[in-house]
């Protein structure tokens, strides 16, 4: 790794520990500084509210400038975030990406993305479709989510959690079932229908 | 053989030595020194005298360095006119695509409000640029690099106009990473995030000290010009940086100094006579289908008696088994016996469509236009291959050449054989373009005329190959030369009739062509 690269990245590490920001965390994974991980809190006012979203980190050789590759670890429910790998659309993290920007600003960035997702820019085109057609599933959707993966605090959707229970009474993963009621809009019949036709 | 056209002379002039291909292959260089002559002198014309064709076509050919020489007189016309430095000025020529008229017109357009074309642009105003300074002042307290968190001396901190400064490390790694990896030369802007303003080539020079990154960022520069410029065009040969300068574009053959000759259209080899779009749908044919072709440019194929394999070395496609116990002599192409194919009533060249329309009746239709691409195809690539033999004929026939002086013929006299091997790869590419112009020709009287050329073309063709390839001996030498010269002036007059006929149909529109998918 290049001595920039490797400056930066404990430098930068210095400096979120000092900011006292308790929403935003990075740390080695190893003693590696190309593969870190980072974890940001969901912000309050949204469905991801106090939900603990871990991410993934790898920092190229070129490091700073070239972007740092950023997903999520911790499955969400989003427009710009595929349900399925985890991968992020966030102009910042491609060709908008600056030397002078950090991976402080990076978390933050993603943060304000919790905050206004960006549906006409999606990474995932099904959870965009809900949410320009069907805003009220998709708050559903996207707090379950918010709950059953990134341990959000309160009480779960009853509604969501029998539906869940039925399907994986059938004899569907768990994992699978989820995604197909979620991107069903908790219509358990299509669901169930879409379950078993795959 | 007789030829029934005129012949022209071509014994020998000296200066014609060069103008052909270059005879040691293996060497061809540029020299730098000839580049540094004036344009004028460098000024050739390609005048094709076999075509009837007696308007010349004005070119220049121009090194890499006259380039940013022609792109420099651009900057010094424009600062002419209006006052701006010649760094700035090089980002908003670029910015209108070197348009100079352009630039003028917004400049002048946008009087009294030219902020606007040099935010357009992505510059600091040079007008206002003054006032914003860039900080360099003398305080010699550190600051921190924004990039590498390390403090510096304001001297080692560096930066545009736009005020945002980074130290001189920095700098020089971001900026390799955009022109090496990235490729990107008069559109990096300022590591800033948001910020984009681009960065100039003088800062550049400044900051970069591998001589490597920048002969990539010039280049880049310069290719970029290029590419912007209608009338300029870039060799197609690899590793040859000159550029072919027109006054005007137009479907014609230009000749670089290294040797290459390209249609300036398309930038194509010259490929009379086909057009440029035919040419181009081919090409992209051949790439699609380059799995089923594959095994046409195969350099073996089997003997179609004995099954040994054979290689093509050579471009003559008269074969001979080497296995000792079988010696057939076939067609490399239609895998056919030989013999024939010296007869008159043998065509190699033609698709033949009464067997086609047998094919078809057993057959899927697709399966027929596979075919019949198969049938060009095959035929346009051996051409190819042969062609790509031709420095190895050339090696052979320069040390027959070198054998015959040694027995007392004069270097002149020696010069039919080149001429020979000149004309053979001459007709090589006509053969091999004619291919592709069938492909898309749908049969009428004019198309039968057509194949009729191509097939005496072919047959003189391989006739000239097979001789200079295996009769050319040493013993008596005035024979040689008399069957050496007719066999090339009679190729090289029905290639001239062979072409002179495509182009008369394209003038009177004969031509009609096949849809293809
Ligand atoms: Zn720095
Ligand atoms: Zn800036
Ligand atoms: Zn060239
Ligand atoms: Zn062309
Ligand atoms: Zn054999
Ligand atoms: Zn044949």
């Amino acid at each position: 790794m290049s001595s920039i690269a490797t400056t930066r990245i404990q430098r930068e590490l210095k400096d979120i520990k000092e900011s006292n920001n308790q929403s935003i965390k990075i740390e080695l994974k190893s003693d590696e500084f190309n593969n870190l991980r980072g974890e940001i809190v969901g912000p309050s006012g949204t469905p991801y509210q106090d939900g603990m979203y871990k991410l993934s980190i790898k920092i190229p050789e070129t490091y700073p400038f070239n972007p740092p590759i950023v997903s999520f670890d911790t499955r969400i429910w989003h427009p710009n975030i595929s349900s399925v790998t985890g991968a992020i659309c966030l102009d910042i993290l491609k060709d908008q990406w600056a030397a002078a920007l950090t991976l402080r600003t990076v978390l933050l960035s993603l943060q304000a993305l919790l905050s206004a997702a960006e549906p006409d820019d999606p990474q995932d085109a099904v959870v965009a479709k809900q949410y320009k057609d069907n805003q009220k599933a998709f708050v559903k959707t996207a707090r379950f989510w918010a709950q059953y993966y990134a341990n959000a605090p309160g009480p779960r959707d009853t509604d969501c959690v029998e539906k869940l229970r039925k399907a994986s009474e059938m004899g569907f993963y768990k994992d699978i079932s989820l995604q197909a009621l979620s991107t069903h809009s908790w219509d358990l019949e299509n669901a169930i229908q879409y379950l078993t036709s795959c | 053989m007789e030829s029934d056209d005129d012949y022209y002379e071509d014994d020998i002039d000296p200066d014609d030595y060069d103008d052909g291909h270059n005879f040691d292959n293996e060497d061809v260089e540029v020299d730098e020194g000839y580049l540094g002559e004036s344009s004028v002198d460098a000024r050739i014309s390609s005048y094709n005298p076999d075509l009837g064709d007696d308007d010349p076509y004005p070119y220049e050919c121009l090194s890499a360095d006259k380039v940013v020489g022609l792109m420099n007189e651009i900057i010094r016309e424009v600062n002419d006119i209006v006052n701006i430095p010649s760094t700035t000025l090089r980002i908003l020529l670029a910015h209108f695509n070197w348009d100079k008229e352009l630039l003028l017109e917004k400049y002048y357009e946008y009087e009294g409000n030219q902020e606007r074309i040099f935010a357009e642009a992505h510059v600091i105003s040079p007008l206002k640029s003054k006032s914003l300074a860039r900080r360099k002042s003398g305080r010699s307290i550190e600051q921190a690099c924004e990039i590498c968190c390390n403090n510096y001396s304001s001297s080692f901190m560096t930066g545009l106009d736009c005020g945002h400064s980074f130290c001189k490390g920095c700098w020089s790694q971001y900026l390799c990473t955009k022109i090496i990896d990235e490729g990107m030369s008069q559109t990096i802007s300022c590591p800033e995030f948001e910020c984009d303003i681009i960065v100039d080539d003088a800062v550049v020079m400044n900051l970069i000290t591998d001589q490597k990154v920048c002969r990539k960022y010039q280049h880049l520069i310069t290719n970029s010009f290029v590419m912007c410029n209608p009338l300029l065009k870039w060799c197609p040969a690899p590793d040859c940086h000159h550029v072919i300068k027109v006054e005007y574009r137009d479907k014609r053959p230009v000749k670089c100094e290294c040797g290459r000759e390209f249609c300036f259209d398309c930038g194509e080899s010259w490929h009379d006579p086909v057009l440029c779009m035919h040419l181009r749908k081919w090409l992209k044919k051949c790439d699609d289908d380059s799995e089923t072709s594959h095994w046409i440019s195969a350099n073996t194929k089997e003997c179609p008696k004995c099954q040994v394999t054979i290689e093509k070395d050579g471009g003559c496609n008269h074969m001979v088994c080497r296995n000792q116990a079988c010696k057939h002599e076939f067609c490399w192409v239609c895998l056919g016996p030989w013999d024939p194919h010296g007869a008159s009533w043998y065509n190699c060249n033609r698709y033949n469509a009464e067997e086609a329309k047998k094919a078809r009746d057993l057959q899927e239709s697709s399966r027929e236009m596979l075919q019949r691409y198969l049938f060009y195809c095959n035929r346009y690539m051996n051409h190819l291959q042969s062609l790509k033999f031709e420095h190895k004929l050339y090696a052979r026939i320069k040390r027959k050449m070198e054998e015959m002086q040694q027995l007392n013929m004069s270097w002149i006299e020696v010069q039919f054989l080149k001429r020979a091997v000149d004309v053979l790869c001459q007709c090589r590419q006509t053969l091999m373009y004619t291919y592709v112009f069938a492909f898309f020709l749908k049969r009428n009287n004019q198309s039968i005329i057509f194949e009729g050329n191509q097939a005496d073309v072919e047959k003189a063709t391989e006739l000239l190959s097979e001789y200079l390839e295996r009769d050319v001996t040493t013993a008596s030498l005035g024979e040689i030369k008399q069957k050496v010269q007719d066999k090339y002036r009679y190729c090289d007059s029905r290639r001239n009739v062979l072409l002179r006929h495509v182009h008369e149909g394209y003038d009177k529109d004969w031509w009609e062509y096949i849809e293809t998918s």
